[in-house]
């Protein structure tokens, strides 16, 4: 999900993650069944949720009958923060007495995880982290680093930002956008993969051999690999 | 990096060297771990905020009094310059991983109403920002934000960072404020208690906010010896599961802490009977603590292992929770004693015999502690003395 386009990497065969507005979701053409809370969450949430939505069907992973301990971990710069001011503007007017319980909900930057967890059925390792100073792959080493311990068979990671609410006055210093990777331990299912990661000593990643120091760089890497394989 | 290589390498322990601690019970651990045994709560009348209104049925909460905020920046400032002043020398080449939720809330709440605030300190990578530099150290800080069980997966990842060889010392550092933001949201949710929080009791009406922070210094073992540190204790185990159930609910059949214990018991080559005590997660609210309570009997059956919960003291310290109840633990486990639950008179059906009003001796070497919070999370670590 970025400003240029979303979509599966099975679908495209270019990948940008520019400044700029991103595109409406539509849940109907998400997800099969419906799903009235799409619309109750935040913006932040839905963009999240829906990344990861698309990175399970990319990995032919969206159809579930029974729960799969499937971890997510998912880095981001600004969080929930827009939703946090959105929340804070309920409680000034009457001095609490309309606060919103439903906007409060969707105050912690991890809620969007829960949120996936319950609907695709994803009872793994479950967190969000942030850099101090950000490089976008954190949420990825990360999961990496839960699969290479062996906590978890399969992991989504990957990053997921809405930008800096205005309020503040400050320019953001990430592009919004979320995008996930779905990782495997073993791979022995019918889909085919877009390579192998590994982990460097000092924690770094490696996409079929080559140091990987950007996000979008590895997106576009995996697509240049399948799709011209 | 294969698995074989990461496995339970001696020289990769992971021991805690140092504890900070500080909340509304006082400035350092000692003061928190003397208040329980003599069964004082911190939980009193908030004035940083009005809370007149009729609405409003809690007007309580375990604050720290004298937190101010100066210069536009938030009281978070305050709290982290004192949690550094109760540290032990801290090695610059130390990982730094930190936990919260919600940072410097106070500066967001100036922010909307239209005030001068440091915009910093609003950012979930604040604790690093101010810390880090603080403690000279070099490398890039991340923080964990997993709502409640923040700091508990904080320091889970840490002791995953020493145990792969990637990092012999990590600082996990984590803080939590009360602010109106959250008094208005977790009342809004209608999780306040109107009476200091009563965990583990029947007649419990929900949450009391508290703040506070931790820092625990993490450390390989060799490089703990090379370097004649103290030893708290160590860590041995952790798991995190998700409920995949309900966003501000747990799962009633505790499945997803009860994931979690496994886990992490799998980490620790522990069993079951290995573990002498739990600290709970106890929140208070009558569905926390019924789900703890279901789960804790699938890991440990009939058995009726001796348990704690902070809360009722020092109120719900939200992300810093985790790492607070840690360095408590390891006291607990040293000491060999767990301290009396603060509130707890009447037990819910299940605590009868295992939770209790009075410090519990205890004579093993090993207590689980968990955390479960909004999100469906639940993390749960082993800890040993």
């Amino acid at each position: 999900m970025t400003a240029a386009s979303m979509g599966c990497g099975r679908d495209h065969e270019r990948f940008t993650m520019p400044w700029g507005p991103l595109p409406e979701i539509n849940p109907s053409d998400m997800f099969k069944m419906p799903y009235p809370n799409f619309r109750r969450m935040d913006k932040y949430s839905r963009l999240g949720l829906t990344a990861i939505g698309l990175a399970l069907i990319d990995a032919g992973l969206s159809e579930w009958t029974r729960e799969r301990k499937i971890g997510i971990v998912a880095s981001t710069v600004y969080g929930c923060l827009e939703t946090d001011v959105d929340y804070y503007k309920t409680v000034i007017p009457d001095r609490g007495a309309n606060a919103s319980p439903a906007l409060f909900s969707y105050t912690l930057a991890n809620s969007y995880l829960g949120e996936a967890a319950i609907r695709f059925g994803l009872t793994g390792t479950n967190y969000v982290l942030t850099e101090q100073h950000p490089t976008g792959l954190a949420g990825l080493q990360t999961a990496l680093d839960h699969i290479i311990r062996g906590d978890v068979e399969q992991i989504l990671g990957g990053v997921c930002d809405v930008g800096c609410p205005q309020i503040f006055g400050k320019p953001g210093i990430v592009p919004p956008g979320a995008v996930f990777f779905m990782i495997e331990k073993s791979f022995a299912r019918k889909i085919s993969s877009y390579g192998e990661l590994s982990m460097d000593e000092k924690g770094g990643i490696i996409y079929n051999g080559s140091e990987i120091k950007d996000i979008a760089i590895l997106v576009q890497k995996c697509l240049d690999g399948f799709h011209h394989a | 990096m294969s698995v074989d290589n990461l496995k339970n390498k001696d020289s990769n322990r992971v021991v805690v060297t140092d504890a900070a601690v500080i909340t509304g019970l006082g400035n350092n651990l000692e003061s928190l771990w003397q208040g329980l045994m003599a069964n004082e709560t911190a939980i009193r009348p908030i004035t940083r905020f009005p809370v007149d209104q009729d609405f409003y049925k809690a007007k309580i909460a375990a604050h720290i009094d004298d937190l101010e905020a100066a210069n536009n920046r938030s009281m978070l400032e305050h709290l982290l310059d004192r949690l550094v002043l109760e540290l032990g020398s801290v090695p610059s080449d130390s990982a730094l991983i930190t936990a919260t939720i919600k940072a410097g809330a106070d500066n967001l709440e100036s922010f909307c109403r239209g005030g001068q605030a440091n915009f910093q300190d609003v950012l979930l990578s604040s604790i690093a920002n101010i810390v880090g530099p603080k403690l000279g150290l070099i490398c890039n800080g991340i923080c964990i934000s997993a709502s409640c069980a923040s700091s508990t997966i904080a320091v889970a990842h840490g002791a995953a960072l020493i145990e792969s060889g990637r990092a012999e010392v990590v600082l996990v550092c984590c803080a939590d404020l009360i602010t109106e933001y959250h008094f208005s949201g977790f009342s809004a949710l209608k999780a306040l208690s109107p009476f200091p929080c009563r965990p583990f009791d029947r007649d419990r009406k929900g949450l009391s906010l508290g703040e506070g922070a931790a820092a625990l210094l993490l450390m390989n073992a060799d490089r703990a010896r090379r370097e004649n540190r103290n030893r708290l204790g160590s860590l041995l185990g952790w798991g995190i599961s998700n409920d995949a159930t309900h966003i501000t609910a747990p799962a009633k059949s505790g499945r997803g802490l009860v994931q979690a214990v496994d886990q992490a018991l799998k980490t620790a080559k522990r069993k079951p009977e290995h573990i002498t005590a739990i600290n709970a997660h106890g929140t208070g609210t009558v569905y926390n603590d019924l789900m703890e309570l279901n789960a804790f009997r699938q890991v440990f059956g009939e058995r009726k292992v001796p348990m704690y919960s902070i809360k009722g003291a020092i109120g719900h310290t939200l992300g810093a929770a985790g790492a607070i109840e840690v360095a408590l633990g390891l006291k607990a486990l040293s000491s060999r004693v767990i301290p009396l639950t603060v509130g707890f008179a009447n037990p819910e059906k299940g605590a009868e015999g295992q939770v209790s009003s009075e410090s519990q001796p205890v004579s093993g070497d090993y207590l689980l502690t968990t955390n479960s919070g909004f999100g469906g999370v639940n993390a749960a670590l082993v800890l040993g003395r």
